[in-house]
Protein backbone atom coordinates (compact mmCIF):
# COMPACT_ATOMS: atom_id res chain seq x y z
CA UNK A 1 0.00 0.00 0.00
CA UNK A 2 1.41 3.42 -0.95
CA UNK A 3 2.56 5.89 1.95
CA UNK A 4 -0.30 8.33 0.58
CA UNK A 5 -2.97 5.78 1.21
CA UNK A 6 -1.82 4.79 4.68
CA UNK A 7 -2.41 8.57 5.22
CA UNK A 8 -5.13 8.89 3.96
CA UNK A 9 -7.17 5.87 4.28
CA UNK A 10 -9.78 7.10 2.26
CA UNK A 11 -12.81 4.63 0.69
CA UNK A 12 -14.03 5.25 -2.79
CA UNK A 13 -16.84 3.11 -3.73
CA UNK A 14 -15.49 4.31 -7.05
CA UNK A 15 -12.06 3.40 -6.98
CA UNK A 16 -12.30 -0.62 -7.70
CA UNK A 17 -14.62 -0.53 -10.22
CA UNK A 18 -12.44 1.39 -12.57
CA UNK A 19 -9.54 -1.29 -13.98
CA UNK A 20 -6.95 -0.71 -16.48
CA UNK A 21 -9.51 -2.19 -18.97
CA UNK A 22 -11.84 -0.07 -18.41
CA UNK A 23 -9.45 2.97 -18.83
CA UNK A 24 -7.86 1.49 -21.99
CA UNK A 25 -11.57 1.51 -23.41
CA UNK A 26 -11.63 5.20 -22.91
CA UNK A 27 -8.56 5.37 -24.72
CA UNK A 28 -9.82 3.56 -27.19
CA UNK A 29 -12.93 5.91 -27.95
CA UNK A 30 -10.32 8.73 -27.99
CA UNK A 31 -8.14 7.46 -30.58
CA UNK A 32 -11.11 6.59 -32.54
CA UNK A 33 -12.21 10.09 -32.04
CA UNK A 34 -8.67 11.53 -33.29
CA UNK A 35 -8.99 9.28 -36.26
CA UNK A 36 -12.36 10.48 -37.25
CA UNK A 37 -10.99 14.01 -37.08
CA UNK A 38 -8.61 13.27 -39.77
CA UNK A 39 -11.28 11.64 -41.75
CA UNK A 40 -13.68 14.40 -41.05
CA UNK A 41 -11.01 16.54 -42.50
CA UNK A 42 -10.14 14.69 -45.32
CA UNK A 43 -14.16 14.30 -46.71
CA UNK A 44 -14.11 18.36 -45.93
CA UNK A 45 -14.94 20.19 -49.38
CA UNK A 46 -14.65 23.54 -47.42
CA UNK A 47 -11.43 25.04 -46.45
CA UNK A 48 -10.98 25.79 -42.90
CA UNK A 49 -11.26 29.53 -41.58
CA UNK A 50 -7.74 31.19 -42.80
CA UNK A 51 -6.35 28.42 -44.91
CA UNK A 52 -5.62 28.56 -48.26
CA UNK A 53 -7.43 27.20 -51.11
CA UNK A 54 -5.66 25.14 -53.47
CA UNK A 55 -9.19 23.59 -54.98
CA UNK A 56 -10.13 27.47 -55.69
CA UNK A 57 -6.57 28.96 -56.54
CA UNK A 58 -7.74 30.41 -59.99
CA UNK A 59 -10.69 31.84 -58.88
CA UNK A 60 -10.26 34.93 -61.39
CA UNK A 61 -9.28 38.30 -60.30
CA UNK A 62 -11.31 40.76 -58.48
CA UNK A 63 -11.08 44.35 -58.18
CA UNK A 64 -10.56 45.47 -54.75
CA UNK A 65 -10.46 49.22 -55.22
CA UNK A 66 -8.62 52.32 -57.32
CA UNK A 67 -5.19 52.42 -56.99
CA UNK A 68 -5.19 56.20 -55.35
CA UNK A 69 -7.72 54.21 -52.36
CA UNK A 70 -4.80 53.17 -50.48
CA UNK A 71 -1.88 55.69 -49.99
CA UNK A 72 1.85 54.65 -48.21
CA UNK A 73 1.46 53.32 -44.82
CA UNK A 74 -2.56 52.40 -44.96
CA UNK A 75 -4.90 49.36 -45.14
CA UNK A 76 -8.25 48.62 -46.26
CA UNK A 77 -10.55 45.28 -45.64
CA UNK A 78 -12.31 43.29 -48.16
CA UNK A 79 -13.69 39.64 -48.95
CA UNK A 80 -12.47 37.41 -51.26
CA UNK A 81 -13.78 33.69 -51.69
CA UNK A 82 -17.11 34.57 -49.65
CA UNK A 83 -18.27 37.06 -47.41
CA UNK A 84 -16.57 35.15 -44.49
CA UNK A 85 -13.30 35.15 -46.42
CA UNK A 86 -12.22 38.42 -44.59
CA UNK A 87 -8.89 39.91 -45.91
CA UNK A 88 -6.92 42.84 -45.60
CA UNK A 89 -5.04 45.11 -48.38
CA UNK A 90 -1.70 46.68 -46.91
CA UNK A 91 0.13 49.71 -48.63
CA UNK A 92 3.52 49.57 -47.34
CA UNK A 93 5.61 52.94 -47.02
CA UNK A 94 7.55 51.51 -49.83
CA UNK A 95 4.66 51.69 -51.85
CA UNK A 96 4.42 47.73 -52.22
CA UNK A 97 1.03 46.03 -51.56
CA UNK A 98 0.49 42.78 -49.72
CA UNK A 99 -2.78 41.20 -49.28
CA UNK A 100 -3.84 38.85 -46.06
CA UNK A 101 -6.55 37.09 -44.84
CA UNK A 102 -7.10 38.65 -41.82
CA UNK A 103 -7.63 35.02 -39.83
CA UNK A 104 -4.86 35.04 -37.39
CA UNK A 105 -3.08 31.52 -37.28
CA UNK A 106 -3.28 31.31 -33.69
CA UNK A 107 -7.28 31.26 -32.71
CA UNK A 108 -8.29 32.82 -35.47
CA UNK A 109 -9.24 36.24 -34.51
CA UNK A 110 -9.12 39.33 -37.15
CA UNK A 111 -5.48 40.85 -37.76
CA UNK A 112 -4.92 44.56 -38.12
CA UNK A 113 -2.58 47.31 -39.48
CA UNK A 114 -0.80 48.93 -37.03
CA UNK A 115 1.57 50.75 -39.26
CA UNK A 116 4.48 48.92 -39.45
CA UNK A 117 3.46 45.12 -38.87
CA UNK A 118 -0.05 43.16 -38.84
CA UNK A 119 -1.20 42.88 -35.16
CA UNK A 120 -3.62 40.02 -33.39
CA UNK A 121 -5.27 42.24 -30.84
CA UNK A 122 -6.60 39.63 -28.44
CA UNK A 123 -3.51 38.04 -28.09
CA UNK A 124 -0.94 40.32 -29.05
CA UNK A 125 0.46 38.52 -31.82
CA UNK A 126 2.48 40.20 -34.98
CA UNK A 127 3.37 39.80 -37.89
CA UNK A 128 5.53 40.98 -40.28
CA UNK A 129 4.60 42.14 -43.59
CA UNK A 130 6.76 40.83 -46.60
CA UNK A 131 5.35 37.64 -45.89
CA UNK A 132 3.26 37.10 -43.31
CA UNK A 133 5.56 35.58 -40.48
CA UNK A 134 5.05 35.97 -36.66
CA UNK A 135 7.12 38.04 -35.49
CA UNK A 136 6.17 38.27 -31.94
CA UNK A 137 3.21 36.43 -29.90
CA UNK A 138 1.75 32.89 -29.71
CA UNK A 139 1.10 32.68 -33.58
CA UNK A 140 3.79 30.27 -35.02
CA UNK A 141 2.58 29.70 -38.02
CA UNK A 142 2.29 32.24 -41.32
CA UNK A 143 -0.79 34.40 -42.62
CA UNK A 144 -2.55 33.54 -45.88
CA UNK A 145 -1.28 35.23 -48.64
CA UNK A 146 -3.04 36.70 -51.62
CA UNK A 147 -1.51 37.25 -54.90
CA UNK A 148 -1.87 41.57 -55.59
CA UNK A 149 -1.47 43.13 -58.57
CA UNK A 150 -1.92 46.95 -59.55
CA UNK A 151 -2.99 47.53 -62.98
CA UNK A 152 -6.44 49.40 -65.40
CA UNK A 153 -5.68 52.21 -62.81
CA UNK A 154 -6.87 49.19 -60.11
CA UNK A 155 -5.80 47.43 -57.20
CA UNK A 156 -6.67 43.57 -58.04
CA UNK A 157 -6.62 40.00 -56.14
CA UNK A 158 -5.40 37.69 -58.78
CA UNK A 159 -5.42 34.83 -56.75
CA UNK A 160 -4.04 32.36 -53.99
CA UNK A 161 -0.13 32.37 -53.00
CA UNK A 162 1.05 29.09 -51.35
CA UNK A 163 2.63 29.61 -47.66
CA UNK A 164 6.12 29.89 -47.21
CA UNK A 165 8.26 27.72 -45.59
CA UNK A 166 11.19 29.59 -44.15
CA UNK A 167 11.26 32.36 -41.71
CA UNK A 168 13.14 35.66 -42.60
CA UNK A 169 14.60 37.92 -40.30
CA UNK A 170 12.89 40.33 -38.97
CA UNK A 171 14.55 43.66 -39.62
CA UNK A 172 15.00 44.90 -36.34
CA UNK A 173 16.38 48.32 -37.32
CA UNK B 1 -14.23 -13.62 -26.29
CA UNK B 2 -15.22 -11.02 -23.89
CA UNK B 3 -12.75 -11.05 -20.83
CA UNK B 4 -13.92 -11.62 -17.68
CA UNK B 5 -14.62 -8.71 -15.74
CA UNK B 6 -12.15 -9.37 -13.19
CA UNK B 7 -9.40 -9.57 -15.72
CA UNK B 8 -6.82 -6.94 -15.86
CA UNK B 9 -4.87 -6.14 -18.61
CA UNK B 10 -0.96 -5.48 -18.12
CA UNK B 11 0.52 -2.61 -17.46
CA UNK B 12 3.03 -3.45 -20.33
CA UNK B 13 -0.49 -3.26 -22.48
CA UNK B 14 -1.54 -0.12 -20.89
CA UNK B 15 1.48 1.55 -21.21
CA UNK B 16 1.57 0.99 -25.16
CA UNK B 17 -2.08 2.22 -25.63
CA UNK B 18 -1.13 5.17 -23.74
CA UNK B 19 1.87 5.86 -26.10
CA UNK B 20 -0.13 5.25 -29.04
CA UNK B 21 -2.78 7.73 -27.77
CA UNK B 22 0.07 10.06 -27.79
CA UNK B 23 0.93 9.77 -30.96
CA UNK B 24 -2.65 10.10 -32.21
CA UNK B 25 -2.34 13.74 -30.44
CA UNK B 26 0.49 14.52 -32.11
CA UNK B 27 -0.16 13.15 -35.74
CA UNK B 28 -3.58 15.43 -35.51
CA UNK B 29 -2.13 17.90 -34.46
CA UNK B 30 0.62 18.14 -37.11
CA UNK B 31 -2.66 17.14 -40.24
CA UNK B 32 -4.64 20.40 -38.86
CA UNK B 33 -1.53 22.28 -39.08
CA UNK B 34 -0.65 21.77 -42.65
CA UNK B 35 -4.24 21.75 -43.60
CA UNK B 36 -4.51 24.92 -42.26
CA UNK B 37 -1.28 25.76 -44.39
CA UNK B 38 -2.97 24.12 -47.52
CA UNK B 39 -1.35 21.05 -47.37
CA UNK B 40 -3.91 18.02 -48.03
CA UNK B 41 -2.01 15.85 -49.97
CA UNK B 42 -1.02 14.26 -46.69
CA UNK B 43 -4.17 13.23 -45.27
CA UNK B 44 -5.29 10.01 -47.11
CA UNK B 45 -1.87 8.56 -45.47
CA UNK B 46 -2.92 10.35 -42.08
CA UNK B 47 -6.35 8.84 -41.73
CA UNK B 48 -4.54 5.58 -42.57
CA UNK B 49 -2.31 5.79 -40.09
CA UNK B 50 -4.44 6.36 -37.80
CA UNK B 51 -7.06 4.03 -38.63
CA UNK B 52 -4.48 1.35 -37.72
CA UNK B 53 -3.21 2.90 -34.61
CA UNK B 54 -7.32 3.28 -33.34
CA UNK B 55 -7.47 -0.80 -34.36
CA UNK B 56 -4.51 -1.61 -32.48
CA UNK B 57 -5.65 -0.14 -29.59
CA UNK B 58 -9.12 -1.33 -29.63
CA UNK B 59 -7.81 -4.75 -30.14
CA UNK B 60 -5.89 -4.33 -26.91
CA UNK B 61 -9.09 -3.17 -25.31
CA UNK B 62 -11.25 -5.48 -27.06
CA UNK B 63 -10.09 -8.38 -27.58
CA UNK B 64 -6.71 -9.16 -25.56
CA UNK B 65 -6.53 -11.61 -23.12
CA UNK B 66 -5.52 -10.96 -19.63
CA UNK B 67 -1.69 -11.22 -18.92
CA UNK B 68 -1.90 -9.77 -15.39
CA UNK B 69 -2.63 -11.53 -12.28
CA UNK B 70 -6.15 -12.16 -11.37
CA UNK B 71 -7.27 -10.19 -7.99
Amino acid sequence: MPHWKKAFPLDLAEEAHFGRREFVRFLAVVSAGFTAGIGYLAIRKRPLEGAPDQAHKNLGPLRICETGDVSPGNSRLFTYRDEQDRCILVRTTNGELRAYRQTCTHLGCSVRWDGRRLECPCHQGFFEIERGFPVQGPPTRPLSALRVEEKAGGIWITGELPKPTVAVEENQS
Amino acid sequence: MTPSPKSQLSMAALGLVLVVVLVQVYLFETVLSAVLDGQRGLLPGAFAVSAVLTGLVLWIALKLPSLDRKP
